[in-house]
């Protein structure tokens, strides 16, 4: 490959990924979802910090993850004031206002967030807590569901136990078929891309 | 003894405002968001991928449930196969017995209604509660009733209805403020949630290659279920097995744009073995039980019956009772089973109870309309059709019945001799051209909707061979069928004219007979062979180019229900294609042939009703506007141009509430639009449309698409 040829290929690669993220943004929204995007790691721990401030949370659960772990919480518990924490979930994430997760891919033309949950952490936090934040990586976006089930076709073998697919907060029709947004899941879910 | 039970509870269901006013609005927004949640799907392809899918996992159910079981257990998983409702509930009692299981959290699944698994475990186990956690299914658990839809199941109840029942529950006095009361589930369901030591839950696929169970839910309530508590088990029916885990994607598309007109429910779940979960004194349980319960419970039976093997391409999205014209009138009770509308009446008499089923068939109105929304490709009403053939077979007909279809029906002599004695004896009851009442047995006839007379001279006395001015372009054999026939007579001659002015050499073939429709409806398969073999005969003898009728319902018939008669007999097989090939609708046939033809300028405004077997059966809608438009007729569209009108051929005689009930909502949407013609291309929608009028005192006229063009033609 030519350096030009490279440029292209990357130049291109950034406007389907850009149209992707626009994509999801439009779909994810009109779920009542809540997305954000910021440039890189450091961006997004200002971006994180800055919206559990917003929330006014005091206690924020996380599950331990290569990207949530990359963004310190620790760290951020301490910048934003609130109590953070990855014990005891069966109580913390029962009165936490918001939990912290990761999810690993996005499908763009659904608004809809991907990936594994086997561990217990990631589905408490992603359950429990009123409010739900999802870290995902903007390269992770997805045209659409087939492309989805296909990418976890390829690895078959190794299909995470408890794979899980989000659209938007809980809801419910139940009652006379009006759209009520928080039923036994968070009422919010706030998603944020790292690039 | 059933069938008053029956006619009692559809008497409810009608006279119950909350109940249709809810089930009607959802039924009018269901169809738009329907569509938009498609856009950009091809819906054919995909559900004709679905239909492949279910349809081979059907036919190889042990293997994969085989396979699911292996694969499954390698995941670390305990299978348990059940074959009977009541292995599936013994299995799981002792579950929670050995392990004092105090408290049960479940998350929706029909299966668990099906075989009444609550009830079970708590008369037959120390378990305190068995708490359902769909805010639908938790609804209807504490005011003791059924689901009234699959996936809906407290659709029927209103906020209020809601309210007054998590007040009792609570105990305290709860507004009817949807907000508040689903806030009222959450803080009441969640410490059950977390106290729970077991969870039971569905699933909406089980996939073989894989031991996954895939499950949607919209509340949360699923995850939470199969998270919490250390004990999973899932309870699923043997037709949610798939071979592959890429048959998952083609289903996830489908089902719950079909189901709600979402893209995908808000959480889709796909487990694959048990994973990690926290006890009640907080500490981590590295690996849940987790069992999973494959029910059969009659599904075998139904995968070795080579007919209703078909309704096993079900993904169970209820799209057949959102688009159900009967179902949006008298709701899921009436079904009086777990399983309601058309799929559920099928899955009754497999499921549940054949007896039931039988008599449940009876509230189709063979539109059609849930044929073309089904995302598996069933044949609903055939299948229906085919329970009504066993259920006859196996009752025999009630004798009325017995004595119309095989002494008169299949006797055409008879048959004609006694409709021309009725139009004489008929004429105290005349008024007008319509009969207003009917004596006696027959009241329930004219309830709503007077009828019209039978005609002095039927169609086939006053027409007969008609040749046209100049080159004759081709031969045309008129099937008349019996409305057009003996009732409807000007229809008949309406379209002559058209026709002759098209150059077409138009034959009455006398020997023709009723097509054979209420035969095959009312379970009578035989008389209907004996009439389509009369009509072939009838009609070969005229050596025709075309054979055109005015009747939807005929055209279909002879077109593609006669193939199937004789599907097993070759001879005539060859006789019935050939007839096939010639069989056109009217509309059609004008709309292709008919291109010459002059028009003086009508300029009415009409709306135009289409009928379900013209729409749906035959795929006509457009000819009959294109044709209208030609003739000068402005055309203002009601509200549900294609929703049936209620007739239903004797339906709208047994069932007469619900046909008036759904031909009320036809005639609103008729006044709605202000104009004084409804143009329609079939004699019974004309029947019940023009009856219902004139029973309401309205002015507005019922035409035949060839009444009008007919009136435009410029001699």
């Amino acid at each position: 490959m030519t350096a030009v040829q490279g440029k292209a290929e990357k130049s291109h690669n950034e406007t389907t990924g850009a149209a992707l993220y626009d994509k999801f943004k439009v779909s994810a929204e009109m779920l009542s979802a809540e997305v954000h995007r910021a440039g890189n790691l450091e961006e997004a721990r200002q971006l994180v910090t800055q919206l559990i401030k917003e929330l006014g949370a005091k206690k924020v659960v996380y599950a331990p993850s290569e990207l949530v772990d990359a963004l310190d919480m620790k760290a951020l518990g301490q910048a934003a004031g609130v109590v953070m924490t990855a014990e005891n979930l069966r109580q913390n994430a029962a009165d936490a206002e918001l939990g912290i997760s990761q999810l690993d891919y996005a499908i763009a033309e659904i608004g809809t967030l991907a990936g594994n949950a086997n561990s217990i952490e990631s589905r408490m936090v992603s359950i429990l807590p009123p409010i739900h934040m999802a870290i995902v990586k903007t390269a992770n976006i997805l045209p659409n569901l087939l492309e989805a089930i296909a990418t976890y076709n390829q690895k078959l073998g190794e299909l995470p136990r408890y794979l899980t697919f989000v659209s938007g907060p809980s809801r419910t029709s139940d009652i006379e078929r009006v759209l009520t947004i928080g039923v036994h899941g968070p009422g919010r879910l706030i998603i944020v891309f790292i690039d | 003894m059933v069938a008053t039970v029956l006619k009692n509870e559809i008497q409810n269901a009608l006279n119950n405002d909350n109940l249709t006013g809810a089930l009607g609005r959802f039924g009018e927004a269901y169809v738009p968001a329907r569509e938009k949640a498609y856009e950009g799907k091809d819906f054919e392809k995909l559900r004709a991928e679905i239909a492949q899918i279910k349809a081979s996992a059907a036919e190889n159910m042990e293997a994969l449930a085989q396979q699911f079981t292996a694969q499954a257990e390698k995941n670390g998983a305990k299978v348990f196969r059940a074959k009977t409702g009541q292995e599936a509930k013994e299995y799981i009692a002792k579950l929670i017995t050995e392990h004092k299981v105090k408290t049960v959290i479940k998350s929706k699944s029909m299966a668990s209604e099906e075989i009444h698994l609550n009830e079970y475990l708590l008369k037959n186990t120390d378990v305190a509660e068995v708490a359902e956690t769909d805010l639908g299914e938790w609804i209807i658990q504490l005011c003791g009733q059924r689901p009234s839809h699959m996936v809906m199941p407290a659709i029927h109840m209103t906020r209020g209805e809601v309210a007054e029942i998590f007040s009792k529950e609570t105990k305290q006095q709860l507004e009817p403020d949807i907000a508040k009361l689903v806030k009222v589930a959450r803080e009441n369901l969640r410490q059950k949630f977390l106290k729970a030591e077991m969870g039971i839950s569905g699933a909406n696929i089980a996939v073989a290659e894989t031991g996954t169970l895939v499950m949607c839910t919209n509340e949360g309530n699923g995850r939470l279920t199969t998270t919490v508590p250390p004990i999973h088990v899932v309870l699923v029916g043997l037709e949610k097995l798939v071979a592959k885990f890429s048959d998952v994607g083609p289903i996830l598309e489908a089902l719950p744009r079909s189901a709600t007109a979402q893209k995908l429910t808000t959480y889709v779940t796909m487990m694959s073995g048990p994973t990690p979960a926290i006890d009640l004194e907080g500490n981590i349980v590295e690996q849940k039980e987790m069992h999973i319960v494959l029910l059969d419970n009659g599904r075998t039976e139904m995968r070795d019956d080579p007919i209703f093997k078909q309704a096993l391409q079900c993904i169970r999205c209820a799209s057949c009772l959102n688009v159900c014209p009967v179902f949006q009138k008298v709701g899921g009770h009436v079904y009086g089973d777990i399983y309601t509308g058309g799929i559920g009446t099928i899955l009754t008499a497999f499921l549940n109870s054949f007896d039931k089923a039988g008599e449940l068939q009876n509230l189709c109105l063979r539109c059609e309309r849930c044929k073309s929304f089904c995302p598996g490709k069933i044949d609903l009403p055939a299948l229906i059709t085919e329970l009504r053939r066993r259920t006859v077979k196996k009752d025999g007909l009630p004798l009325g019945q017995k004595l119309i279809l095989e002494k008169v029906l299949a006797n055409r002599k008879l048959f004609h001799s006694l409709l021309r004695t009725a139009s004489v004896a008929q004429k105290p009851f005349v008024k007008g051209n319509t009969i207003r009442h009917l004596p006696l047995f027959l009241s329930g006839l004219t309830e709503g909707r007077s009828l019209p007379a039978i005609a002095e001279k039927p169609l086939r006395d006053r027409v007969g061979h008609s040749v046209p001015k100049g080159k004759v372009k081709a031969k045309v054999a008129y099937f008349a069928g019996c409305l057009g026939d003996f009732v409807y007579p000007e229809q008949g001659e309406a379209a002559y004219k058209v026709l002759n002015k098209m150059g077409m050499e138009v034959i009455f073939p006398i020997e023709q007979t009723c097509c054979g429709i209420p035969a095959s409806q009312m379970g009578a398969p035989e008389v209907a062979v004996k009439l389509a073999k009369q009509n072939i005969e009838a009609l070969e003898k005229e050596n025709v180019d075309y054979i055109i009728s005015l009747c939807p319902t005929c055209v279909e018939v002879l077109k593609h229900h006669y193939l199937d008669h004789f599907k097993d007999d070759p001879a005539w097989l060859a006789r019935a294609e050939k007839m096939s090939a010639k069989m056109i609708d009217f509309a059609s046939f004008v709309a292709k042939h008919g291109q010459e033809l002059k028009f003086n300028q009508l300029a009415q405004k009409v709306t135009y009703h289409d009928s379900c077997h013209m729409k749906r059966a035959l795929g006509v809608w457009q000819e009959p506007r294109q044709l209208l438009n030609r003739a000068g007729v402005t055309i203002t569209e009601m509200k549900g141009c294609d929703d049936c009108c209620g007739f239903g051929g004797s339906y709208s005689i047994k069932m007469p509430e619900i046909s008036m009930a759904i031909l009320n909502k036809k005639l609103d949407n008729i006044e709605e639009t202000g104009v004084s013609v409804v143009a329609l291309d079939c004699p019974g929608c004309k029947m019940q449309i023009a009856g219902g009028l004139d029973a309401q005192g309205k002015k507005v006229k019922v035409k035949h698409t060839a009444e009008l063009l007919a009136e435009a033609i410029k001699e």
